[in-house]
């Protein structure tokens, strides 16, 4: 740390330095991909696909064939499939991807399910030329079974009150304060060099968007939301939603960010290069509407 | 059984990452020890010293993570602890004379009589090894210790089984260590569960795990019992017991949460910015820079402003602290009762915190507790103080379930460890997990240098697969030191692989990487081969 400036110790990496993968490899030279739960709908994939591998698929298909066709995710439920073969699977879904992106987040068409991701090309007369293939995971089913048991059976109406009392109407809530606390927490040594703390905090600020809603005997609804915007640039482009830069990761972009009821967002994503002289804008906009 | 209508059981998770830096004479993130020593782990025993004293009967469960087991046996850092407890002690005697005849006198005194108690403690009765205090109320049946995964470890994100066999077994290793028996219990880390890792645990003897509420509400068949009772997991018989989410709220809530209550200690104003700068100063870090010192002295007050706190009085917060766990009892009396209306069998309510929250972030938490094992033990004959070992014995049947893919992290699943800030992680994190496996299968017999580069590899990776760092880049705080520690854990890991596979170990390097990352000093290698992992998923 030749710049540290103090005679102490303490070392605080440079702040250019956080984030920045420059100094750890972004790839391991093979050609794989890892798929990875993240919630009952969401998925995540990432791969590398190395030039070699590129090379070979070309050689062996052919430039032209490889120009027409598209680029996608094919993901396999398999779900009870012993040994999967390639064919054999439930059903599979693809979606358009390019492959520098080099991740993806995939929202699963079916919760409680078993998945695997195959990578490759459909070509214009509808083969699929596998790329890479992943490792087999599966997602939660972010419900209550239906499956009852002889031996242990219960009264539905007893099942429905115990459900309440357990807690079923907080599941994934209470745990975003307790993060809030924890990350406080890790926050006291991180007050360096800031001088006196906010004056306006106190010990429990903790501002959790209010799920409460009525709740009628009859009828009653509560749906939340958050928007996804990702995409990817050219090397070195600079990208900014809304006005404010975002950092780009081997090009690419993802921002997840609440929604709240009645808000209306305009995000326009802008990218110039590095030259400053040329742009492109992709404007979106979202409404949500105050429930009733 | 006796006439008791149902069971309690508190469970605290105890944990830190490990982190040391003996390259330095002085590190900020060392803190986070020693405060978590002073202010929660020291004073947990002290309440269990003097509960046994007296006479109460307790009953608690806690997780002390392998890395916190690990700093706590640490030559160095008991040796720098040793030092932040005897400059709070120094500093809270020069305390008693300026805040004579003030406002503050009596905060004064409370910090005095509790720092020179916490380390006559740590000097006279633990010798410095407080895991002789916490194993002594082990041995005595009044605390069940249980061990988590080796460096807390997020399972459901790990590709490779052999990641997951290891983070148990090095666990399990570990506590065999240092309490003499296996671990019957174990606390995923983050409680996040994956259905399978199950099987991991039975071969290490381990019986049960606890879940966030849904991981067994959402279970297949339905749980009978909601989450008033533990199920058994499928072919493994390793017991789940979930979460009540109505006694974290109360404690949790931001709205009508015990900790906010205006009595209470103010944790943002800090003496460390208040005093004199010559005066503080020789307390500061080394770069003299202001910062926390864990001394406050004021209270909560209300919504104002931190100039506007007014002073602390610690009997009145003990008093509220009282009047809390009296309501705590209260309200666990009426849940139990209204319950046992529902089902068939003594209902079982399990309470879990984060250890750290009790004392260190809500200061009377402490008291809070040690007023709760004495109400519940003195006061009232409702509800019983159990462990979960305990409950298994009294009620060896239960329903078998097959818990779903869990954890208590925000929104319930792995959001908080996997999401656009910090998914670039997994990349490594697999990748070395991957040549961990490789370099296992190839060498199952290495020995000399080869077989200490092999051990430190895996030091690396668990080092890197601590699921702190994922969390730290969410939060935002702490996201440099949490960034930068998983990436110097790549690095190693990726130089001593190149080293070890181009056949030039340098002895040197793999000394300093001794020295620095000293996790596991009994850390075996072949915890990484798929021999071993292929056997355990055969046998269940």
């Amino acid at each position: 740390m030749t710049q540290n400036l103090s005679s102490s110790a303490l070392v605080r990496p440079a702040a250019k330095d956080v984030n920045a993968e420059a100094d750890i490899p972004s790839g391991y030279g093979k050609t794989e991909s890892f798929l990875l739960p993240k919630d009952p709908a969401w998925m995540f994939l990432f791969w590398e696909i190395t030039q070699n591998t590129l090379e070979c698929v070309k050689s062996q298909y052919g430039q032209d064939t490889l120009e027409k066709a598209r680029t996608v995710i094919r993901l396999h439920d398999v779900t009870g499939v012993e040994f999967f073969d390639g064919s054999n699977s439930v059903r599979f879904y693809d979606m358009p991807v390019i492959f520098e992106a080099r991740s993806w987040y995939i929202n699963v068409p079916e919760s409680g399910r078993t998945y695997l991701a195959d990578l490759g090309y459909v070509t214009e007369d509808g083969r699929f030329i596998l790329v890479t293939r992943s490792n087999i995971s599966s997602v939660p089913p972010g419900r209550i079974s239906n499956v009852v048991d002889d031996k242990w059976m219960i009264v539905e109406g007893d099942f429905q009150k115990l459900l309440q009392l357990s807690g079923a109407d907080y599941i994934g809530l209470g745990s975003s304060e307790r993060m809030q606390v924890l990350g406080e927490r890790w926050k006291l040594t991180e007050l360096a060099g800031a001088g006196t703390p906010g004056s306006s905090w106190s010990s429990f600020k903790l501002h959790l968007d209010s799920v409460k809603t009525e709740e009628d005997e009859d009828i009653w609804l509560k749906a939340d939301c958050e928007i996804i915007i990702y995409g990817s640039a050219s090397k070195n482009a600079i990208v900014t939603i809304n006005g404010q830069e975002i950092e780009l990761k081997e090009g690419k972009f993802s921002i997840r960010q609440h929604l709240p009821a009645g808000s209306v967002v305009d995000l326009p994503i802008k990218a110039r290069n590095a030259k400053g002289d040329k742009t492109r804008q992709v404007t979106i906009k979202a409404l949500r509407e105050q429930g009733k | 059984m006796g006439e008791e209508k149902g069971y309690l059981a508190l469970v605290l998770h105890a944990h830190l990452p490990f982190i040391k830096h003996p390259e330095y004479p002085d590190f900020l993130e060392e803190d986070w020890f020693y405060e978590a020593m002073v202010e929660t782990y020291i004073p947990l025993l002290n309440v269990f010293e003097n509960l046994t004293e007296e006479g109460t009967d307790f009953r608690l469960t806690m997780t002390l993570t392998p890395p916190l087991c690990n700093m706590m046996e640490d030559p160095l850092l008991i040796e720098r602890f040793r030092h932040y407890l005897n400059q709070r002690v120094e500093l809270s005697q020069k305390e008693l004379n300026r805040t004579q005849g003030t406002e503050f006198e009596g905060v004064a005194r409370m910090y005095f009589n509790k720092f020179r108690r916490y380390q006559d403690l740590f000097e006279h009765r633990y010798h410095g090894h407080v895991l002789q205090g916490f194993k002594k109320f082990q041995d005595m049946g009044k605390l069940e210790i249980i061990t988590c995964c080796a460096t807390h470890g997020y399972l459901p994100l790990m590709v490779h089984k052999e990641s997951v066999n290891a983070q148990i077994k090095i666990a399990a290793n570990d506590y065999r260590s240092r309490f003499g028996r296996n671990p019957r219990g174990i606390w995923l880390a983050e409680c996040a569960y994956n259905p399978g890792d199950d099987k991991f645990l039975r071969e290490e003897g381990i019986r049960f795990f606890f879940t966030e509420s849904h991981g067994v509400l959402h279970g297949t068949p339905r749980p009978k019992y909601g989450i008033y009772a533990p199920v058994y997991c499928p072919q493994t018989g390793v017991a789940a017991f979930a979460r009540d989410m109505e006694s974290a709220q109360q404690v949790w809530s931001a709205e009508a949460g015990y900790p906010g209550d205006a009595r209470y200690r103010e944790f943002y104003r800090d003496l460390g910015y208040d005093l004199d700068y010559d005066y503080i100063k020789p307390y500061l870090h080394s770069d003299g820079v202001r910062r926390n010192i864990g001394m406050k002295y004021h209270k909560i007050t209300g919504k104002v402003a931190l100039n506007q706190k007014q002073a602390y009085d610690p009997y009145a917060a003990r008093e509220v602290a009282a009047q809390h766990a009296g309501n705590f009892m209260f309200n666990r009396q009426k849940q139990i009762e209204y319950l046992s209306t529902v089902i068939d069998r003594k209902p079982l309510v399990v309470s879990m915190y984060d250890a750290e929250l009790y004392g260190h972030w809500w200061y009377e938490g402490i008291d809070f507790l040690e007023y709760l094992f004495k109400k519940i033990y003195y006061d009232q004959k409702d509800i019983k103080l159990v462990t979960p070992s305990e409950y298994l014995a009294m009620y060896p049947e239960n329903q078998v379930v097959q818990p779903s893919m869990s954890s208590w992290g925000d929104k319930g699943y792995h959001d908080v460890w996997l999401n656009s800030g910090n998914d670039w992680i997994y990349r490594h994190l697999i990748k070395s997990a991957e040549r961990m496996m490789e370099l296992a299968n190839k060498f199952p017999n290495a020995d000399g240098l080869l077989r200490r580069a092999l051990n430190q590899l895996a030091r690396e990776l668990v080092l890197m697969q601590s699921s702190d760092w994922a969390f730290l880049m969410t939060t935002g705080t702490a996201k440099e030191y949490s960034t930068k520690r998983t990436k110097d854990h790549v690095k190693r890991f990726n130089e001593l692989y190149e080293q070890i596979q181009g056949n030039r170990i340098n002895e040197g390097y793999v000394y300093d990487l001794e020295q620095k990352d000293s996790i596991f000093q009994q850390m075996d290698y072949n915890v990484y081969s798929s021999a071993a992992k292929e056997a355990v998923l055969k046998k269940y």
